[in-house]
């Protein structure tokens, strides 16, 4: 059914840096070539060679851009920015910048914060962007949506010290088939209905975020431009949380307590069904899945499986 | 709907792989499947795209490089804006759908399709599998079948390869249709879209509609259960904030399927052509082409081309093909085309109107006004000077 050779993975890093040999003996060759067709004054082969070799340059680039990300490494600072770091206007590619050197918090502890305010599994994003209005900048490396090697990190340190540290960053699992879940980071100590995410989850869980913060936005003193615009953006897409349709444009008109209300009220049509799924599913993984693979998903399990 | 490879018998398809020498074929997408219904007369570009040659290699190779493709800017921004529109359960989108098409509060339920056994990279036959279980069940209207099913993976028989392509989003509507979502990155100015744009966005969906509907109605649904009309989310105004128009692609569904059918009757093409015709570069064992950039140009004119100036945007070889047509009146534009029927060189039309030809009897109409063209220019420049 949908399991995966194990053996595929295994040689899948293998294979890349396999071709990434291939391609730099092409380019090895074709300049060989080129320089031959240039001495042999043939301009046509020449001009023919070299768009090869343009070719065959931009191939090692991307093979190479992709052994980097296999590898969990830092992409090379020569590569094209990715595409995530074009963020649109007035997100946190520019709030990271402003502190290039990040706050002094490690950038695990950020996310935590900010994770334990919305209290539901959250996208690299979001997480960024709470953090930014609440706690104020967040570390570049959040901004820029690159967290694949933070989970990754945390993965190891469990694997050789298991629950050594208060905490884990670790994976929200489908409900489908308890792998870790596209983009969605949780925390360690929540339970296990909390991080999985059935169909229903992604919206309950965006509602109970928008409840969430409405309430700290509640507490703020004297809503902050960032936090009122962060709440405003959650409002936008409830129905009934941003009062009158006239106000829409306006960051500042919106109630938190509208904003709960309108939240609470819409989450009461799904929470039923959806904490249903999310029990069934946690069920499953406490039944079949160990203590790695509850917290970071269930890939390995079906790999070794396969390979045994 | 039949499959699309039937037609493709199997000395056809030894054919097409020599044509293409011994590499893999090109795999085609929902941009490449879209391009192919403009220019529907161009046997060059039918061959070609059939065999799944690269184009974009053999333009290079004969030193009329491709310049277009998008910019890492434009993909950049596409993917920061459905990234946006798609965040938190898709939170905007379903906004914009309870607005637009009244979804029902209830109707929440999202699935990433992108992601079925937690591994970063999922093999397309994986993900095709798990996508296409769920539209069934979805389609079969179980209870909980979900409603928005983000990026599943379609598959669509192109001249007898299978071609995966990845859809936006699809939304399921409570009233037991699916709508296609496609988002782009274009603004829509108080309620105005840049209508190229628009049309290639609405070949590009109707290609998902095709695909949709095949699948459905292999496993024995109702393939009008995809609605024809799809819904393209785009930015509003010069915000960020995105918006939602339906988009009838009928007349598009219509075309492409037209062109997919044509791909089936290659066969014909093919006998007219030149039995050892191939554009394989000849690698050595490192990988260094051998063949001669000239063969590769003769084999280029051996099949006809129907250069019009529209090639320039969708079409690798269009610097190729331009180039050869220089001096046609075609490559002016179907506009001139028609205006100077039957007047197939550039020379012929300036020594008409310069009254220097004695015009042919189907010529005497265009032979008239351009002489009458050359007359008031004569005379605007007179004047001027």
């Amino acid at each position: 059914m949908l399991v995966i050779a194990g053996k595929e993975w295994n040689s899948y890093a293998a294979s890349v840096a396999e071709s990434v040999d291939m391609v730099e003996r092409r380019i090895d060759a074709l300049r060989a070539e080129i320089r031959r067709t240039v001495a042999a004054r043939d301009t046509a082969r020449t001009r023919a060679l070299r768009a090869e070799l343009r070719a065959a340059e931009h191939a090692w680039e991307q093979a190479v851009t992709d052994l980097a990300e296999e590898l969990g490494a830092e992409p090379a600072a020569e590569s094209p920015a990715p595409a995530g770091s074009l963020a649109p206007a007035g997100s946190l590619a520019q709030v990271g910048s402003l502190a290039p050197a990040g706050s002094l918090v490690p950038v695990r502890e950020q996310v935590h914060h900010a994770l334990t305010l919305l209290c539901v599994p959250a996208a690299p994003r979001l997480i960024a962007e709470v953090h930014a209005a609440f706690f104020g900048p967040s570390a570049p490396s959040l901004a820029a949506n690159r967290l694949t090697h933070l989970r990754r990190d945390e993965k190891r340190s469990f694997e050789t010290a298991p629950y050594a540290r208060p905490y884990h960053l670790c994976a929200a699992l489908t409900a489908a088939h308890l792998a870790p879940a596209r983009g969605l980071i949780a925390v360690s100590t929540w339970p296990l209905e909390r991080r999985v995410v059935g169909p229903l989850s992604p919206r309950v869980d965006f509602l109970t975020a928008a409840v969430r913060i409405a309430r700290r936005a509640g507490t703020m003193p004297d809503g902050s431009a960032p936090v009122s615009k962060l709440l405003w953006r959650f409002a936008t897409n409830i129905p009934g949380a941003t009062g009158s349709p006239g106000t829409l444009d306006r960051h500042d008109t919106v109630d938190p307590q509208t904003v709960i209300r309108a939240a609470e009220a819409e989450r009461a049509v799904h929470a039923e069904a959806d904490r249903a799924q999310r029990k069934a599913a946690a069920d499953r993984a406490r039944r079949h899945l160990d203590d790695v693979q509850q917290l970071f998903g269930s890939t390995l399990r079906t790999l070794q499986g396969k390979t045994a | 709907m039949t499959s699309i490879s039937m037609g493709t018998s199997r000395s056809t398809a030894e054919r097409l792989a020599a044509i293409r020498g011994g590499v893999q074929p090109k795999r085609h997408n929902a941009r490449t499947i879209a391009a192919l219904t403009r220019n529907p007369g161009c046997a060059r570009r039918a061959v070609l795209d059939t065999a799944g040659v690269d184009k974009q290699r053999l333009a290079a190779y004969v030193d009329f490089p491709a310049r277009f493709g998008q910019s890492g800017f434009a993909i950049a921004r596409g993917n920061a804006f459905e990234a946006q529109v798609l965040a938190s359960g898709a939170a905007e989108l379903v906004k914009l759908l309870r607005e637009r098409l009244g979804l029902p509060i209830p109707e929440v339920a999202y699935d990433d399709l992108a992601t079925v056994t937690g591994r970063e990279k999922e093999t397309p036959e994986v993900r095709y599998a798990r996508s296409r279980a769920l539209l069934l069940r979805a389609a079969a209207g179980e209870d909980d079948a979900g409603t928005l099913f983000d990026h599943p993976l379609l598959a669509l028989e192109v001249a007898g390869q299978r071609v995966y392509l990845e859809p936006d989003l699809i939304a399921f509507q409570h009233a037991g249709r699916f709508h296609v979502v496609e988002i782009k990155s274009f603004a829509v100015l108080d309620g105005q879209a840049d209508p190229g744009k628009v049309s290639a966005a609405a070949i590009q969906s109707a290609v998902y509609v095709l695909a949709m509907r095949q699948m459905l109605a292999e496993a024995g649904h109702d393939p009008e259960i995809v609605a024809h009309d799809v819904v393209l989310v785009c930015p509003r105004d010069f915000s960020n904030s995105p918006t939602a128009v339906l988009v009838d692609v009928r007349k598009q569904l219509a075309v492409l399927r037209r062109q997919l059918g044509r791909m089936t009757r290659v066969e014909a093409m093919l006998a007219a052509l030149p039995a050892n015709l191939s554009f394989d570069l000849a690698p050595d064992a490192d990988g260094v082409p051998t063949r001669a950039p000239e063969a590769l140009v003769d084999a280029l004119h051996a099949i006809d081309a129907r250069y019009a100036p529209d090639c320039m945007s969708v079409c690798e070889l269009a610097y190729f093909c331009r180039a050869e047509a220089r001096g046609c009146t075609a490559a002016l534009g179907t506009a001139a085309r028609e205006e100077l029927g039957g007047i197939e060189r550039v020379e012929t039309v300036l020594g008409l109107a310069r009254g220097e030809l004695v015009p042919a009897e189907e010529q005497e109409e265009a032979a008239a006004l351009l002489r009458n063209a050359a007359r008031l220019r004569a005379e605007v420049l007179a004047a001027a000077g």
